[in-house]
């Protein structure tokens, strides 16, 4: 362990791919890509076989330099079962992505190979960053890579798109920059202006719990800008709308990754930084945000029903389904916790495989509207399986990766606050609706005249594109079978989580803040709704059962 | 044991995965694997099943368990993937098997000439191993697995004709409507576990048994009616008895075994491995009867006046799911697993046998358009009087005997209301049956023109597993009762019957809980009277039918007469339109979920596309032209503004109130 610095390898391995695809022609972009890409998993596969589960909730293979010494800033990297599991999911998506873009991506393919290898570094530097201010900015770089991707391969109305995802995003960066350097600012006051570890994870957790943790106020503050940042990544309503914008307009790779991992980056910061930095602030907004998870399940599974575009209604469901990881994060229970770290992982492979099959279909469709759609079993019947098979694995079918996640997570939930539980549950009810509902529409029936007049274009789904998908499908199967290798992993960063949390207590708001609070809202929606035009009142939905 | 029991679910299994990855290429050849894997599957079943019901090690009063791996490893919460054989798996492991070999058989014949040969065995091999997961489960987990598992195979099967948009809607229906039942399923599992810590299904139940009834924190009835209502989807009672009629939209075989003697049983299954924790909560078992003795009258009286065959049956099925509910809810629960295995064989060879006569008529399901067929297929024609005969509650017949032990019990347990609904719901059953009998078979052929002609009997492939599905409903309820009442005393002979005592050790605890024994039933006395009365009542429906749609046994003839049926159903306009429109439960439905449901999710898509976002872009503009101040308030709306500070300052009062009175 003490020879290699295996975590630096693999964040920076991507990176030294990106370089070698800059300096070569362009014709090589491609296989040295995936090559990087490749060797980034095999070697965060080695970090699987190395990782020893049963050293509860330490971080293992950590490095530390120093690296800003005047405040205590260090480049320290760290692992733990929590940032390995989503490690090994974004390896595990980045060369699937990069294999799925060979074909549709034609144009600047040097750039975007180079974008999509820094992204990598971004999302695996986030999860292993056990230093604030490191932390912050592998968090910055994702955003870089992300927006070219969007804005330069995207769709018509890409820069819209991208400018509402940059500005949602860096509003909620910028006030948590705010916030790690206002608890850094305090940890040095703490502990008699030294501000060695300040920025230190480990230092910073150490005060947080068991020295006596930070200010009231400071966490009340510090927990709403850490919040902000990540309530918008993961999205939580109400801050979820950029992400069916940025879907839409994303190339398919850019959507996987999207949905795959960055979504992530949002519940990985809420467990490792939020919990253990401010658990006076998290018991406080626990039930404010275990509501504001119920209305997202239920709120983008019934929005999910009507959407006519099948981006759109993936990127709905994720809203639905990563309700399901804050719920999970914030009731506090074991169980709950353990299954959204699984439904993190396994809504990566599920729905990043629902929008490479939605790619699939617009490489030879040019079109995504599920109105034009039909039929499509008698036409591509390979196609239509596999679509077949992730769709029910994202209704959540038993022996399947995602059950294991939305069950553990209901059940805690329902030991914790069963009243959460019940309403969360009539998920499945929903799921079902809006994931057969599309099948039927876009799979069963006689051909529609649209792909009728396709002819032969419509071909069925290639080998490279089965490719891209049998390692989701497979890993679907296996963490439905076996979720045992996951959750024994997860196991000892659950633990020191909820110990971490556990040391909190709500913190009394004032009534009038919330009020104010409630009646800001409430003034916004009703000058909102009054002030629309009169044209843009809802549609009734769209019929045929 | 430790490898014959998985191996009974995994033969098909191996089945399943082996036909969907070569089975395209086996062409006509691709029924040997999965026909074989259930034969194979049947005969380790049968083996298992004897060793079980004999007692003979390793098998212990309450069963024996494999385990296989730990599933689901997370804290305190352990879940193993184990299979479990009792007496109850064992006599359910019976009708499974047996049933799905015949299907399978039948099937070779039934499907012979479809496109999608190898698919069909396939998805076939695939409910037979979900279905077997179900019936061996040994924790509640588990069993939610296949019961989620046997929806799918249910899904792909009614719509196996994936082009038909008909059996695409279907199918849709069917799994979503399940869902419905599966909340509540779901959630009871999760309070079994809040409640016990295990999830394993005889730990928990010990748990909950061995403890006040006070120590929990969810209500035991709470948790009884949550289990319910996942029965209630699988098993299609009111109101989520919508699916099952539309599920007939899959081909025959497939009604026969999941959507008639199978899988369409799991709920009642499921409510008998549950019997403690319903004993524990009698209110619960109140709702029990009342939902299935209403499930059984409703689906009786739109039996009546159906023209479909499938359809007849499939509402003449969830008629008499009902009554086993019924059963199970004023505590006859041995009656109601004797009418699960009666019904087993005796519905699946209705409806393979109305197959075989939608096959000699090419397709057609319409009655109106039979008639006559009796002399054309009389294998068929036979084997369906048998199950007719059977159906009607005619002695010496299975579904006789557990009918009849049914109503009896109810009226002796003192559910005298249950009884007479089921008595009403008897003579239904014979008229019904015997109205199909007559359109389809008696009287002059209505038979298409062109079809007329080329009306031929099934081959033996068909006709073989049906006269054995009919044997078997003619000596299953003489076997399984014998040697105890009805027929036992009638012999000089004592003591419980065959199924009574198998069923002994399952139903021990919950019958100790409830304070009862279950009622003996003999044939002198007022049981007798029972009996008396109840081969009357389904005596007069069979005459009622014979009157008005004809017969043609032996010597009895009479010619139909559809002008006092006219007439008859002229004089009643609103039950008959009633009736004939299955109450407009779909009408319904419709308009709450499609009409309604449909306007509330466009409401939503709009607050989020227009209200959510729109906020969010006035922030940014705001912050953009924060300059300007708040220059939108000159637009004149001024008005607009001022309701949304006036409606934000009562929310702001009224939260401020609400919080601080606290």
């Amino acid at each position: 362990m003490n020879g290699l610095p295996i975590l630096s390898l693999i964040t920076f391995l991507p990176l030294a791919g990106a370089l070698v695809v800059a300096l070569l022609p362009a014709r090589f972009a491609r296989p040295v890509a995936l090559a990087a890409a490749l060797l980034a998993w095999v070697a965060s596969l080695l970090l699987v076989v190395g990782f020893s589960p049963e050293r509860d909730g330490l971080f293992q293979f950590v490095e530390e330099l120093s690296w800003i010494p005047l405040f205590g800033i260090e480049y320290k990297l760290g692992v733990d079962g929590l940032s390995l599991v989503l490690v090994v999911l974004t390896t595990t998506l980045t060369w699937i992505s990069i294999l799925a873009s060979f074909k549709p991506i034609q144009t600047r393919i040097k750039e975007y190979m180079v974008s999509f290898l820094i992204l990598e570094v971004g999302m695996i530097g986030v999860f292993l960053a056990l230093d604030a201010f490191l932390f912050y900015i592998f968090w910055e770089i994702v955003l870089v890579p992300m927006y070219l991707i969007i804005g330069i391969w995207g769709g018509a109305n890409r820069i819209y798109a991208t400018i509402k995802f940059v500005l949602y995003t860096l509003v909620g960066s910028l006030l948590m920059l705010v916030a790690i350097l206002a608890t850094a600012f305090a940890f040095q006051a703490a502990n008699g202006s030294d501000w060695t570890g300040a920025f230190d994870f480990e230092a910073l957790r150490e005060l947080a719990t068991a020295g006596g943790g930070f200010d009231p106020t400071l966490q009340l503050l510090a927990f709403g800008a850490f919040f902000l940042a990540f309530a918008i990544k993961v999205p939580m309503f109400p801050f979820h709308t950029w992400l069916p914008d940025a879907h839409v307009e994303a190339p398919t790779a850019g959507s996987v990754i999207l949905a795959g991992v960055l979504l992530k980056l949002g519940g990985y910061g809420f467990i490792r930084w939020t919990l253990s930095l401010y658990p006076d602030a998290a018991q406080t907004f626990a039930p404010a945000i275990i509501v504001l998870s119920l209305i997202a399940i239920i709120y983008g599974a019934i929005v999910a029903l009507v959407q006519p575009d099948l981006k759109k209604l993936v990127a709905y469901s994720s809203v639905s389904h990563m309700g399901f990881v804050t719920l999970g994060i914030f009731v506090f229970q074991p169980q709950a916790m353990a299954g959204a770290i699984l439904q993190m992982f396994s809504h990566g492979l599920i729905t990043g495989a629902l929008f490479l099959l939605v790619g699939v279909i617009y490489e030879r469709t040019h079109d995504r509207t599920i109105a034009k759609m039909g039929g499509l079993a008698a036409r591509t019947p390979v196609y239509a399986t596999i679509l077949g098979f992730f769709v029910f694995a994202s209704a959540g079918l038993p022996g399947l990766s995602g059950f294991v996640g939305e069950f553990l997570t209901l059940v805690g939930t329902f030991a914790a606050n069963p009243w959460a539980a019940v309403v969360a549950t009539f998920v499945m009810i929903l799921g079902a609706a809006y994931l057969l509902w599309m099948f039927q529409r876009v799979v069963t029936g006689e051909p529609s005249v649209f792909l009728a007049s396709l002819g032969h274009r419509l071909t069925d789904i290639s080998p490279v594109e089965i490719l891209t998908l049998a390692p989701l499908g497979a890993l679907v199967v296996v963490f439905g079978i076996l979720p045992g290798i996951l959750l024994d992993t997860i196991d000892g960063s659950i633990t020191s989580s909820l110990r971490d949390a556990g040391t909190g207590t709500a913190i009394a708001l004032d009534p009038l803040v919330v009020a104010i609070g409630l009646g800001l809202v409430a003034a916004a929606v009703v000058v909102r709704v009054v002030t629309l035009p009169t044209g843009a009142r809802p549609a009734a939905a769209e019929n045929g059962s | 044991m430790d490898t014959l029991i998985p191996l009974i679910a995994a033969l098909p299994l191996a089945g399943f995965l082996v036909t969907a990855a070569i089975g395209r290429r086996l062409g006509r050849q691709a029924h040997w694997i999965p026909v074989l894997a259930v034969a194979a599957s049947w005969l380790v079943a049968m083996v298992v099943v004897a060793t079980a019901l004999s007692g003979a090690a390793p098998f212990a009063e309450d069963g024996y368990a494999v385990r296989l791996w730990e599933w689901i490893p997370a804290g305190n919460l352990q879940v193993e993937a184990a299979l479990l054989v009792d007496n109850l798996a064992a006599v359910l492991l019976i009708v499974v098997t047996t049933v799905g070999l015949l299907v399978h058989v039948y099937s070779i014949g039934y499907m012979r000439h479809d496109p999608g040969y190898w698919r069909f065995f396939a998805y076939l091999n695939l409910f037979m191993f979900s279905m077997l997961v179900l019936v061996l489960g040994d924790s509640w987990l588990t069993v939610f697995v296949a019961w989620e598992l046997v929806g799918l195979s249910s899904y792909l099967l009614i719509g196996f004709w994936y082009r038909k948009s008909s059996a695409a809607l279907a199918s849709k229906k069917a799994f979503i409507v399940n869902r419905v039942g599966d909340v509540g399923f779901a959630l009871g599992i999760m309070a079994i576990w809040v409640n016990t810590g295990t999830l394993n299904i005889r730990d928990s139940i010990d748990v909950l048994t061995s403890q006040p009834l006070t120590a929990f924190p969810v209500p035991i009835g709470i948790v009884a009616l949550l289990i319910f209502a996942g029965a209630m989807g699988k098993s299609a009672q009111f109101p989520l008895h919508v699916w099952l009629p539309d599920a007939m939209e899959g081909p025959t075989p497939v009604s026969a075994l999941i959507h008639a003697a199978t899988m369409v049983n799991a709920g009642v299954y499921l409510v008998a491995r549950a019997n403690p924790i319903f004993a524990s909560a009698p209110e619960a078992m109140v709702v029990v009867a009342a939902i299935g003795i209403f499930t059984a009258i409703l689906a009786a009286s739109i039996a009546l006046t159906q023209t479909d065959i499938k359809r007849v049956l499939a509402y003449s099925t969830l008629s008499q799911l009902g009554y086993m509910f019924a059963a199970f809810g004023v505590g006859a629960w041995t009656a109601a697993i004797f009418h699960l295995m009666a019904q087993g064989f005796t519905k699946g060879l209705l409806f393979l046998a109305s197959g075989s006569v939608i096959h000699a008529v090419h397709d057609e399901q319409d009655m109106r358009k039979m008639g006559g067929l009796a002399k054309r297929i009389p294998h068929t024609y036979r084997t369906m009087l048998i199950g007719s005969l059977g159906m009607a509650g005619i002695p010496p017949l299975a579904s006789f005997f557990s009918k009849d032990e049914i109503l009896g019990e109810s009226f002796i347990l003192g559910f005298a209301w249950v009884w007479a609904i089921g008595i009403i719901v008897a003579i239904m059953t014979a008229f019904y049956m015997f109205r199909l009998i007559g359109l389809t078979f008696w009287g002059e052929s209505r038979v298409d023109r062109a079809v007329e002609p080329k009306i031929h009997e099934s081959p033996a492939v068909m006709t073989v597993p049906l006269w054995l599905l009919a044997i078997a409903s003619i000596l299953l309820g003489i076997w399984l009762s014998w040697p105890g009442p009805p027929l036992g005393p009638l012999f000089g002979v004592e003591g419980p019957g065959l199924l009574a005592g198998w069923l002994e050790p399952v139903y021990a605890q919950g019958l100790e809980i409830l304070g009862q024994h279950e009622a003996e039933f003999a044939l002198f006395g007022i049981d007798g009277a029972l009996i008396l009365v109840s081969v009357a009542v389904a005596t007069a429906g069979l005459l009622a039918a014979w009157r008005l749609f004809g017969v043609e046994i032996g010597p009895l003839r009479q010619r139909a007469r559809p002008e006092r049926v006219r007439a008859l159903s002229a004089r009643v306009p609103f039950l008959y339109r009633a009736s004939l429109n299955k109450w407009w439960f779909d009408e319904l439905n419709h308009l709450l979920f499609i009409v309604i449901g449909g306007r509330v999710a466009a409401v939503l898509w709009w607050f989020d596309a227009k209200v959510v976002d729109g906020i969010v872009n006035g922030i940014g503009s705001v912050t953009r032209r924060s300059g300007g101040g708040l220059a939108r308030v000159q637009t004149g709306r001024v008005q607009n503004y001022a309701l949304g500070i006036a409606i934000g300052l009562i929310v702001m009062a009224g939260s401020y109130l609400m919080i601080a009175g606290r």
